[in-house]
């Protein structure tokens, strides 16, 4: 309630606040106006060579087409570029901005276009959730959240007084730990399937398309989960026993379970001393992800290195690093404001 | 024309055993002691008839010839039991080539990242199943080509549908090498709107096989080449479905673009092992019938 | 009025920590609505024996009665005799706890430290509750504190919310473990104030404590531990102005 009362309050705001908003709007107005008068697909393919218009012509009616047509649009600038391959590859790019076209053949328009095109598959645009950054922010979210939560129950697991419930979590925490992340994808995607004699595409619709996809994330998330989970135990172990002892015999003087003590009491007060852990975590995670690679997934990672063998063009690198760049700025900023909120009583 | 070949390679290969022998005497102690390695008895060179002049040629390390290769596809490249020795098709003609210059030959083993990049830098040449392209002459020079390459579909045993082109394979799944003739062939079909396929790319070709026992995908479209050596150590798990005939690709070496010495050193070298029939025995060796 | 003679009781009660034996047979009778002071030098065991009584420390042999009834009684660190479940829960309800350092939960308001053990533990709704904490916090004197978090308050402040967690409970014995010794000299009056009417107000009470005006003024029994075992028990004008044994009589002459 008094978050909301704070935030509607824009009175009171400090100064810095304020123009950061103005600023961000007045960016936003910008952008989306500029995208408004930005040019369509239609528009632009009409700049096209008389050369290329006459093999579209051309292909219309033929089964086997050679020109490829790559129409990327990033809101206030787009990209469009024929190009067939072969041993007499044809190749003509345009960049629409601000309502023109223009043609991006050469010098720094050449450079926008890679860039737009660059950036546009890495965000994996035009294509579902399983691409390019949104499968890093799934892929990390998902497992962080699953393994987070199975965490809880290996951290309580090891601290318990039953030595073989103790003995079997800390055995998890250890093989999980103690093998490479890679092996343990490998295990899940092509090993899994042979012992229990499934497939992971099989788990999903056979029409579907995307089936062979979806079993390969799911592959991943289940390895990437159960591995975090190991990790996230032994962060929570940390917290949870830094929490100082009078607590625990407080809550036990009043008479409450051990259940009731560690889920109001210990674990609310250790989430906090968690968060910075996690964090770090969380930011190894989305490295990690590119590992994904190994069973045919594609992530930012991935994308930039196989558009960097197959166009040999380094700046690929750019786009990448600016990308992961804001995804952990916004993690560090949003994990910093959870640690504030959460130390409200300090 | 199958069984033909066959009969070439047999009589080729009785051919130069018995060259081999009447050449060195006391053979037969030696390559007894060699065969502890499978590919001892892969064809080698004939004894040359006449030595190919090298005085012009510049190389890394003086008198042995370096050579980039990506070990790890198999039938080209590939690591024998043991772990360290480098065998395959490649290997065996990267060898042959070394006898037939005089010169000893080192395989330097690197990620097929950048392989193109360590060219005059970390070996002389590379040898590891390069398609001659014509984007590629562009940074390097290549030599004459030692194999011709097909791109192939390879599906599990027990499919019964047909395929006869790639248009086919509309609709599938299928499996692919990252940055392979095959990855740009089929991204091609796909991007033009010819067909829609769901692709699998991966950084292996292994990885598309057992993606396609595991059942996560259709088919694997691979270089023919690769295709044979996997049908034929596998038969009751592949088949070939298809082969595309008309375009064929060609394997050559690449060098530097100013070592034009030694690209006419290997060519007068692949010349020679034409001669002596090297490669149909070689090809019938590592890809069978 | 339940029928019974001694409210606690304790019998021969030991407690070893390895070969360290602080607890050497303790024998005490606590009567309904007596105050008791246990005193003595550091480390004489005092709070062992009161985290003994309400578990917090396992005890190594020795019987403990509640209203007259065998709770807990343990011969060479194994148990001979156990109250059932819901009873041994009941029985520990019964008494109340106040620690040295507060131990208040620090994510919770003052509100909710007072309510949350009735509405977890005796399964009291959220209203009635709440209804109760408002009025033990009142007693304690903080009612313009409800939504503050124990940080923001005073070690003697936050000893008085302590009190009032336990006294939430309702028990019928208080403990006291040292409760103003973490506390400046200054802030130590409030809280004797708040264990004084407690008393007057007919509250058993056990109190570990150093606070000799205290225990002269308010208890009803004083208690002198050392080396683990009980020297000396008596009413405290008689422990203060006629000690007995030569170890009290010490003790008394050092810090008065």
């Amino acid at each position: 309630m008094s978050f909301w009362r704070k935030l509607t309050d824009i009175r009171n705001w400090k100064t810095s606040s304020k123009a950061a908003v103005i600023l961000f709007m007045a960016a936003v107005v910008l952008f989306s106006v500029l995208s408004f008068i930005n040019l369509s697909r239609e528009e632009m393919m009409e700049s096209a060579s008389d050369q290329i218009k006459q093999i579209i012509e051309e292909e219309k009616e033929s089964t086997r087409k050679y020109l490829t047509i790559t129409y990327n649009d990033l809101g206030a600038v787009s990209y469009l570029s024929f190009s067939t391959s072969g041993a007499k590859a044809i190749r003509e790019s345009y960049v629409g901005f601000a309502g023109r076209t223009y043609n991006a053949d050469m010098g720094l328009a050449k450079f926008t276009g890679q860039m737009v095109n660059y950036t546009y598959r890495m965000l994996g645009k035009g294509e579902n959730m399983l691409h390019g950054v949104k499968l890093t922010l799934m892929l990390t979210t998902l497992s962080m959240a699953i393994g987070f939560f199975l965490s809880i129950f290996l951290a309580l697991g090891k601290i318990s007084s039953n030595t073989i419930l103790s003995k079997l979590c800390g055995a998890y925490v250890f093989f999980f730990r103690g093998t490479p992340l890679l092996i343990q994808l490998f295990v899940v995607y092509f090993s899994f399937p042979i012992f229990f004699n499934f497939s992971w595409r099989g788990l999903f619709s056979s029409t579907d398309p995307e089936a062979v996809y979806k079993g390969a994330f799911l592959a991943a998330l289940i390895a990437f989960s159960l591995n975090t989970a190991a990790y996230c135990a032994e962060i929570v172990r940390a917290a949870i026993q830094s929490i100082d002892k009078g607590q625990n015999e407080a809550a036990k003087a009043l008479g409450m379970t051990y259940g009731q003590t560690m889920r109001t009491i210990i674990i609310p007060q250790s989430i906090r001393r968690m968060i910075p852990p996690l964090c770090n975590e969380f930011v190894m995670m989305i490295k990690d992800v590119s590992l994904v690679f190994a069973i045919s997934l594609m992530d930012i990672t991935t994308i930039s290195k196989s558009i960097m063998t197959s166009e040999g063009n380094y700046l690929v690198f750019l786009p990448a690093l600016v990308i992961y760049l804001i995804i952990t700025a916004v993690l560090t900023f949003v994990f910093g404001k959870i640690e504030k909120r959460l130390s409200i009583y300090e | 024309m199958k069984t033909r070949l066959i009969a070439v390679a047999l009589t080729l290969c009785m051919i130069i055993s018995l060259a081999s022998c009447s050449n060195t005497p006391t053979d037969g102690t030696s390559s007894a002691a060699d065969s502890s390695q499978d590919t001892s008895n892969a064809p080698t060179a004939a004894p040359t008839a006449e030595p190919i002049d090298i005085s012009g040629v510049e190389l890394i390390n003086a008198g042995t010839l370096s050579i980039g290769v990506e070990i790890g596809y198999p039938p080209f490249e590939d690591f024998a039991e043991d772990g360290t020795t480098p065998i395959g098709y490649d290997v065996d003609f990267a060898k042959a080539l070394g006898e037939k210059l005089g010169l000893e030959v080192n395989f330097i083993n690197t990620a097929w990242d950048g392989i193109f990049q360590g060219i005059d830098v970390n070996y002389d040449c590379v040898i590891s199943a390069v398609t001659i392209t014509e984007e590629r002459k562009e940074t390097m020079i290549f030599s004459d080509p030692y194999i011709n390459n097909f791109q192939a579909v390879v599906v599990k045993a027990d499919y019964t549908g047909e395929i006869n082109g790639f248009t086919d394979l509309d609709g599938m799944t299928i499996a692919l090498q990252k940055e392979t003739t095959s990855d740009k062939l089929m991204k091609d079909y796909v991007s033009t709107g010819t067909i829609e396929c769901t692709i699998s790319a991966n950084e292996k070709v292994t990885t598309c096989f057992t993606q396609l026992t595991n059942g996560e995908i259709d088919a694997v479209v691979v270089d023919s080449t690769v295709a044979a050596a996997y049908l034929a150590s596998d038969p009751d798990k592949y088949k070939l479905a298809f082969q595309d005939e008309s375009e064929p690709e060609q394997f050559g070496v690449a060098m530097g673009m100013d070592n034009t010495a030694l690209q006419t050193a290997i060519n007068k070298a692949i010349e020679q092992l034409e001669q002596e029939n090297y490669f149909e025995d070689s090809v019938e060796f590592w890809f069978g019938a | 009025m339940d029928d019974y003679e001694f409210i606690l009781k304790t019998e021969q009660l030991c407690k070893s920590f390895g070969s360290l034996q602080v607890l050497k047979g303790i024998d005490l009778e606590v009567k309904q609505g007596e105050v008791i002071c246990i005193v003595g030098p550091s480390g004489a065991g005092k709070s062992t024996y009161l985290r003994s009584l309400n578990q917090l420390e396992r005890i190594t042999s020795g019987k403990i009665f509640i209203k007259d009834e065998l709770f807990l009684h343990r011969e060479h660190n194994r148990t001979i005799h156990k109250a059932e479940a819901e009873k041994l829960k009941a029985m520990l309800l019964e008494m109340g706890m106040v620690f040295q350092r507060f131990n208040l939960f620090p994510h919770k308001t003052v509100l909710e430290n007072v309510m949350i053990a009735p509405v977890l533990v005796r399964k009291k709704s959220r209203d009635d509750a709440e209804k109760l904490a408002r009025s033990i916090i009142e007693r304690v004197g903080l009612s313009d504190k409800f939504d503050v978090y124990p940080s923001k308050l005073s070690g003697g402040q936050q000893q008085r919310v302590a009190i009032a967690r336990a006294l939430a409970m309702e028990p019928e014995i208080m403990l006291f473990d040292e409760p103003t010794s973490a506390l400046d000299p200054e802030l130590v009056g409030e809280v004797l104030n708040v264990m004084k009417a407690l008393a007057k107000q007919g509250m058993t009470m056990l109190c570990v404590t150093h606070e000799m005006g205290f225990a002269r003024e308010v208890a009803d029994r004083v208690v002198f531990m050392a080396d683990g075992m009980i020297l000396e028990a008596g009413p405290p004008k008689q422990f203060f102005e006629n000690p007995k044994n030569e170890k009290a009589i010490s003790f008394l002459r050092s810090i008065l």
